[in-house]
């Protein structure tokens, strides 16, 4: 069913099999690779498209299968969200796959060791267990938590359909201050018109090293019709390589900067006057309150020179409205700093007085594809008559946290106080990837039930009570996905390439099994391919098509201009009455990161962090060819200033101790003219201590292993670099 | 016949090694091996720096020195300009290594000497090589340099490009883009 129309695709050398259906089965010699490789001379090839799972992008990709093994992907060409192209981390990762150290059958935990069981031992087991909590301390015990995946939806149906509100996502650790900060100012989470703008200013981001394929293509677009790329960064990023400018930074202090812009902006009339006075509330208050942020005191703060802040300001304003800063995603203020929601609502304001809200080569709200409701055919559960006990949405804890999104790192707190009792991981390694794993651990060890879905014993599969095994993505269909947004919606689906080696099931599947046996089927009578169907129904397309093609666009073109925002006043809100009832500034104040290094000491440093083009998350370091590049290029080394090195009388590629107030370890040292003197960068992606992963066991460390359990006051962020680290050499 | 050749714009390379996973997969290579490796370069003092990438792999030179220390003739120059190694013929004896000035070849397990092979297998039947198509910032460019009006032939003349060691009278058919 795949295969028919391929044909006309192809390109001519590739035979395809027109009869072979659907996944293509094993052969016998699949596990030997040089016998496969010799095999595989001269044999048909199939493609198969689907998405990449290789990080949370889900790039459209075609998979090649030779003999029963995949063998190569490509990007597919019309998929907005990589435009034709693939990263190193999704040819690496396919090869998971084959990897020694999946997971081949349920698990279940006796004693310090984990004993093969039935799928349907394991659903009886764990629903059992599940019931007797509900029973025992209500529903609102049970948490399930994920880095969201298509299938996101059928977890939350899940929980709802127990009676739990305690859906969470990675978010806390990840972006929830730029989304609030956006969502309070606009409305909305914005996207970037990069291919059309004609001066880029990044801050923080970095679309080349914490790869965005397609945002990076479209960035080459733009310099390639002329535009200018001014990249701010305390560390000289990939995408600083491609940049016209590199301006960098005092970390946490990108907030001055943004202030000391807008203080030009309104000081010289830079501003579009017409999008102000027509589209946004509280200039007025914005021009009384701006003067106190000169350029010439940004540049004690931030350590950019006012010069080149009042240039930067002008040029951006000379290119007005195609000119941008751009949105953000975890660095610089994603979930950084005490700071970072501050940091947002300016960077949202300097945005809309470039007057670029909405319009071609600015900021502007993409086109997603509305899927159709499982309702009325299967009747959603109701909602849960308790809240989230994270403080997500309720003044004086966390008002304008996302209560979509929960904060995943208050699960080990609220196990801990007995709160959440029991609960499902899925797609997600919170001992790794969440701050302070001492306590995570001691969190989720606290749990009666820890319920984990992977494809690998992963540091917080290694402590469950039962691990249920997932296919491989290339082994699963799952439900279709709206990932791909952009000037016209796409709709995207995974798709089996090859059936499961081993006694594995796709996520969807186990969700819905699972359902069946804690005595909720009723809100569960589907299987995904139903269930895809009555989704895609009003996009006027089947599921065929998609199937066929991988990525399809559906919906309306994107237009230029707004009547209405999606804020209390339908225009940007550049004074948030929100904000002012709440108790913040409801026009952006300099606020002082949580902690500072202290200038006097020569091995006080701020530890940042940010990603390698080859790894994502604690997801990829296991994988064997993408860490020999790892280590063939030295890239496990903290990098830290030249100068700052050699005054604590470190050389390049030296062991050190680094030292915060929680934790410690070593690491070698990169030394570099590309960082502030006053930080120190360290890779994420390393410092696994999973010991069934033993290709990454051991290797480098994760900046999670410093930094404290904080929760920002405004949206119960992490501040993922606020940490302040001793270094010595060893 | 067209004589094919690169082109490598070092002002676009990010460092991310997509080049070298992607053709890893093309090529079936094992764990470790790779046929085009990145050299990373630093320039200049904080806060006025930039550091660049290198991506090299066998340059299919004209005048190439592999070919010409190699006692079977294993290592050989086809008409299209493709320098290659027949695994038939390679006797291990690893004088293409040493002769070789960009240190791009490898051993196999099986005893044999590869590298880069332009992907000519896929070329021939229309495709172009995975190290060119993989990549986000269009790093490689590849085509006919026989062809005058090839896109190719065109931006090299207008960008002036050299190639790589060009003074060892290599004459590689693999132009460099430098910033």
């Amino acid at each position: 069913m795949n295969f028919h129309k391929l044909r006309l695709t192809r390109r001519g050398f590739l035979k395809v099999t027109g009869a072979t259906a659907g996944a293509i089965s094993i052969g016998s010699n699949i596990l030997d690779f040089k016998q496969w490789v010799e095999a595989s001379i001269q044999t048909p090839i199939q493609k198969i498209p689907t998405i990449c799972n290789g990080c949370g992008n889900r790039c459209g990709i075609n998979a090649f299968v030779k003999n029963g093994r995949v063998w190569k992907i490509e990007g597919i060409p019309e998929a907005n969200g990589n435009l034709g192209v693939v990263c190193p981390k999704g040819h690496g990762y396919l090869h998971d796959l084959y990897s020694p150290y999946r997971i081949k059958g349920p698990l279940k935990r006796v004693g310090d060791k984990f004993q093969s069981i039935s799928w349907e031992q394991a659903y009886q087991e764990i629903a059992q267990k599940i019931n007797l909590i509900i029973l025992q301390n209500g529903p609102q015990s049970i948490f399930w938590v994920n880095y969201p995946q298509s299938n996101h939806l059928y977890a939350l149906r899940l929980m709802h359909a127990l009676g739990s509100p305690h859906y969470f996502t990675h978010g806390s650790t990840c972006y929830t201050a730029r989304n609030a900060g956006w969502v309070t100012t606009v409305g909305e989470l914005p996207s970037v018109d990069l291919s059309n703008s004609k001066y880029i200013m990044i801050i923080g981001r970095n679309p080349a090293g914490a790869i965005d394929l397609g945002q990076v293509k479209r960035i080459i677009e733009a310099k390639s019709k002329g535009a200018k790329l001014v990249v701010v960064d305390p560390r000289h990023s990939e995408t600083a390589i491609i940049a016209d400018e590199w301006i960098p930074i005092k970390p946490g202090t990108d907030l001055a900067l943004l202030l000391a812009m807008i203080n030009i902006m309104v000081k010289e009339e830079l501003y579009d006057k017409k999008f102000v006075a027509e589209k946004t509330i509280g200039f007025d208050q914005l021009e009384e309150q701006i003067f106190n942020y000169p350029p010439e005191w940004a540049e004690k703060v931030c350590e950019v020179p006012s010069k080149t802040i009042i240039r930067i300001t002008r040029e951006l304003a000379q290119a007005k409205p195609k000119a941008l800063i751009h949105r953000g995603y975890h660095g610089a203020f994603g979930a950084q700093y005490l700071n970072s929601f501050q940091t947002v609502r300016a960077l949202a304001i300097a945005n809309s007085l470039l007057g670029n809200i909405n319009r071609e080569g600015g900021i502007y709200f993409p086109k997603v594809a509305k899927l159709g409701e499982l309702q009325p055919n299967h009747p959603a559960p109701e909602l849960p008559k308790v809240g989230k006990l994270d403080g997500t949405g309720v003044p004086g804890r966390y008002p304008l946290g996302s209560y979509g999104d929960g904060i995943a790192h208050a699960i080990p707190e609220l196990a801990l106080r007995g709160e959440l009792i029991g609960g499902f991981v899925y797609h997600y390694n919170p001992l790794r990837t969440n701050p302070n794993p001492k306590r995570v651990i001691a969190g989720y060890k606290k749990l009666e039930l820890l319920v984990v879905i992977d494809t690998v014993l992963s540091e917080t599969a290694s402590i469950a009570h039962y691990v249920l095994p997932e296919s491989f993505y290339l082994e699963r269909t799952e439900a279709i996905d709206t990932k791909h947004s952009g000037k016209r919606a796409q709709v995207s689906i995974q798709q089996q390439v090859v059936k499961p080696m081993y006694n594995t099931r796709p996520g969807t599947q186990i969700i819905i099994e699972l359902a069946k046996h804690l005595g909720i089927g009723k809100y569960f009578n589907f299987d995904i391919d139903e269930a895809n169907r009555l989704r895609l129904k009003p996009l006027k397309v089947t599921l065929e098509e998609l199937k066929e093609k991988g990525v399809l666009f559906v919906g309306e073109e994107w237009k230029e201009g707004f009547d209405k925002l999606e804020t209390p006043s339908g225009k940007v809100e550049i004074y948030s009455k929100t904000l002012e009832k709440l108790g913040f500034p409801a026009i952006p104040r300099w606020e002082e990161p949580l902690v500072s290094p202290d200038p006097k000491d020569p091995h006080s440093f701020r530890l940042i962090h940010g990603k390698q083009a080859i790894h994502t998350h604690s997801m990829t370091a296991n994988q064997p060819i993408l860490m020999s590049i790892s280590h063939r290029y030295d890239l496990i080394r903290l990098w830290m200033n030249k100068k700052r090195g050699e005054q604590l009388g470190i050389r390049d590629g030296d062991w050190i101790k680094v030292k915060s107030i929680i934790g410690e370890g070593k690491i070698r040292v990169r030394l570099t003219e590309g960082i502030h003197p006053s930080c120190v960068w360290l890779p994420s992606g390393y410092g696994i201590f999973s010991k069934h992963l033993k290709v990454a066991y051991d290797i480098g460390l994760s900046y999670n292993d410093f930094l404290p359990t904080y929760f920002d006051p405004t949206v119960g962020h992490v501040m993922a670099s606020e940490i302040i680290v001793n270094i010595t050499k060893i | 016949m067209p004589r094919y050749g690169m082109v490598i714009d070092e002002t676009k390379c990010v460092g991310c090694h997509a080049c070298r996973v992607a053709c890893h997969n093309q090529n079936n290579l094992e764990e470790k091996e790779a046929y085009n490796h990145l050299e990373e370069r630093e320039y200049g003092k904080f806060p006025n720096f930039t550091r660049e990438f290198l991506p090299v792999q066998c340059q299919h030179c004209d005048n190439p020195p592999c070919v010409k220390v190699c006692p079977t003739g294993a290592s050989h120059k086809r008409k299209d300009g493709v320098v290659l190694v027949n695994k038939d013929k390679c006797i291990g004896c690893k004088y293409c290594i040493a002769a070789c000035p960009y240190n791009v070849r490898i051993i196999k397990k099986e005893g044999y000497i590869e590298k880069c092979r332009f992907c000519i297998e896929f070329v021939e039947k229309g495709e172009m090589p995975a190290c060119v198509t993989t990549c986000m910032t269009g790093v490689r460019m590849f085509g006919d340099l026989d062809d005058p009006e090839s896109e190719i032939s065109k931006y090299i003349i207008k960008h002036r490009l050299k190639q790589y060691k060009a003074e060892l009278n290599t004459k590689p058919r693999i132009y460099y883009r430098k910033g």
